[in-house]
């Protein structure tokens, strides 16, 4: 019997993370999708569903992506699992399905995916609340960064600063970035943890011109300086001759090997 | 006689002041400076005037050379395109700011002092933009002493204050074609050679905000690295207000150096 579970809390509670665990134990087929949710009084919600399902769908390659119509593969008697991932700020007032924010029911509704289960970090002692944080005030930075290439030593001086509140008091950041050899790195870091997640996608692209693929990079936080975050990412972004000559020596690096 | 020895001011004016007066309250006359006068911070030219009102005799720096001869002597020893164009920023503020008068001086600047057995140089014997890490391969090290010929080199650039003492070292040498035309072997033992680095006085890098410097006593041949606490304030709000680069208010006041070392700490510049 297919079963759907609606899964919510607040920025770096741990969402992603904890819906891969259950993907993993289930072992069966499923899907994800994530809804944005609502932002609330001084309270901004970040887009960052691009990067949670490109990071999922790497570790599961099977995952089915739900925010696709043409990926709405199951039958209501399959064994599959549906996690829908939610971004909320508050908690529910009432427990289990009757906590749903109505505004969502009719997002659910319109998807043909009505919860089975509803769980919301900082609520339900059936999921982990060390990093469920409660907010107050709280800025969004999103930034597409589809085709940009970093420099590595830059990005890893630029992402030290900006965890480190160079650029403003930041709670939360995740970040998918291409860099010259092909690689994408999933980088993702909330406050309350002591150090930055860092992993390296399954997925190499061929480096080969610019990186088509998905890359994004979310910050959320309080006193954020975006002109100056921005000002400071172009600083480690590499030109087209750069990149060129990276990938220059990689397919002669690609070639010595073979010979 | 105890002498001080200061490096990589980087145009912090408080911090000088502060390391100064230190010195000047333990009754140190020999001071000697290892360069980088200029570069990041904000008060190129009081630093200069300092220095040159006080006679303090002073080798060239990789910054102080880089002034004077156009864009980037080296740029190759930036560990990043960030620290790159950061650096880029910094050498044009500079360049603006610094009086023709003072850029002659920086460009009168020896490369390197010698006193008897002692000598003073930024980076290394070879160059002002070779970094002479803690930890650099021991036979590395020796050499550029021995070549040197010093039995203590001096220098800064890595504003990572260290001591590091050389010894039992050996050199063999296999001599071929000789006149009997029989192979020889040679082995030349060294005698104990040091190297001291003075750390960095306006952009320090071991771990903590304090500036950093040392107190060499030729009598006892002991070495003394001092911490002083300065104005960090007073030189942040300055580099804001010069409008340098904002990052490196927040950097130095943190403790964490405006830009960070090369990879390849043997990095020798071939320009």
């Amino acid at each position: 019997m297919r079963q759907v579970w609606l899964i919510s809390g607040p920025p770096g509670c741990g969402k992603t993370n904890w819906i891969l665990s259950e993907i993993k134990k289930h072992g069966g087929s499923c899907g994800y999708i994530r809804l944005s949710g609502f932002s609330e009084k001084s309270l901004e919600q970040a887009n960052s569903s691009e990067i949670d399902f490109v990071f999922l769908k790497d570790q599961i390659p099977q995952l089915i992506d739900l925010s696709k119509p043409s990926d709405h593969l199951f039958s209501d008697q399959d064994d599959s699992v549906i996690f829908i991932e939610l971004s909320q700020f508050y908690i529910p007032n009432q427990s289990g399905l009757a906590g749903i924010d109505p505004r969502i029911i009719s997002q659910l509704e319109n998807l043909k995916l009505l919860p089975d289960q509803y769980l919301h970090f900082g609520r339900d002692t059936e999921l982990p609340i060390k990093d469920t944080l409660d907010f107050t005030k709280i800025e969004s930075l999103s930034l597409n960064l589809q085709e940009n290439v970093w420099d590595p030593p830059s990005l890893n001086t630029f992402w030290f600063e900006l965890v480190n509140g160079a650029y403003g008091d930041v709670y939360r950041a995740k970040a998918l970035l291409n860099i010259p050899d092909g690689r994408s790195m999933y980088f993702n870091w909330i406050v309350s943890q002591p150090g930055s997640q860092f992993l390296q996608l399954n997925d190499i692209s061929p480096p080969k011109g610019r990186p088509q693929r998905i890359s994004q990079l979310v910050i959320q936080g309080r006193n954020l300086e975006f002109t100056r975050i921005k000002s400071t990412i172009n600083l480690c972004l590499i030109n087209d001759s750069v990149l060129e000559m990276h990938q220059a020596s990689l397919s002669n690096q690609q070639l010595a090997a073979t010979h | 006689m105890k002498q001080a020895v200061i490096s990589c001011l980087h145009a912090n004016l408080p911090a000088v002041q502060a390391v100064l007066n230190h010195i000047d309250r333990q009754g140190i006359d020999t001071i000697t400076c290892l360069g980088d006068l200029v570069g990041y911070g904000p008060h190129p030219n009081e630093v200069v005037d300092l220095i040159k009102e006080r006679e303090i005799p002073t080798c060239q720096g990789c910054w102080d050379e880089d002034v004077v001869d156009g864009l980037d002597a080296c740029d190759c020893s930036y560990p990043s395109q960030l620290a790159e164009r950061r650096g880029h920023l910094a050498h044009k503020w500079t360049t603006e700011k610094l009086t023709n008068e003072n850029k002659d001086f920086l460009a009168s600047l020896p490369t390197s002092i010698r006193r008897d057995k002692l000598l003073f140089v930024h980076g290394s014997p070879n160059s002002q933009h070779e970094y002479l890490l803690p930890d650099m391969d021991a036979f590395a090290a020796l050499e550029r002493v021995e070549m040197s010929g010093a039995e203590t080199l001096f220098c800064g650039h890595t504003h990572l204050p260290y001591v590091r003492e050389l010894g039992q070292g050996s050199i063999r040498i296999t001599l071929k074609n000789t006149p009997n035309k029989q192979t020889e072997e040679k082995e030349i033992n060294l005698p104990m050679r040091r190297i001291i680095n003075a750390g960095s006085v306006g952009e320090p890098r071991h771990g903590g905000s304090k500036a950093t410097y040392v107190i060499f006593d030729d009598k006892t041949n002991n070495i003394d690295i001092k911490e002083v606490s300065y104005d960090i304030d007073r030189t942040c709000k300055a580099i804001i207000e010069a409008g340098l680069p904002s990052i490196f208010a927040w950097r130095l006041n943190h403790g964490f150096e405006f830009a960070e070392l090369a990879e390849d700490a043997s990095h020798v510049c071939e320009r």
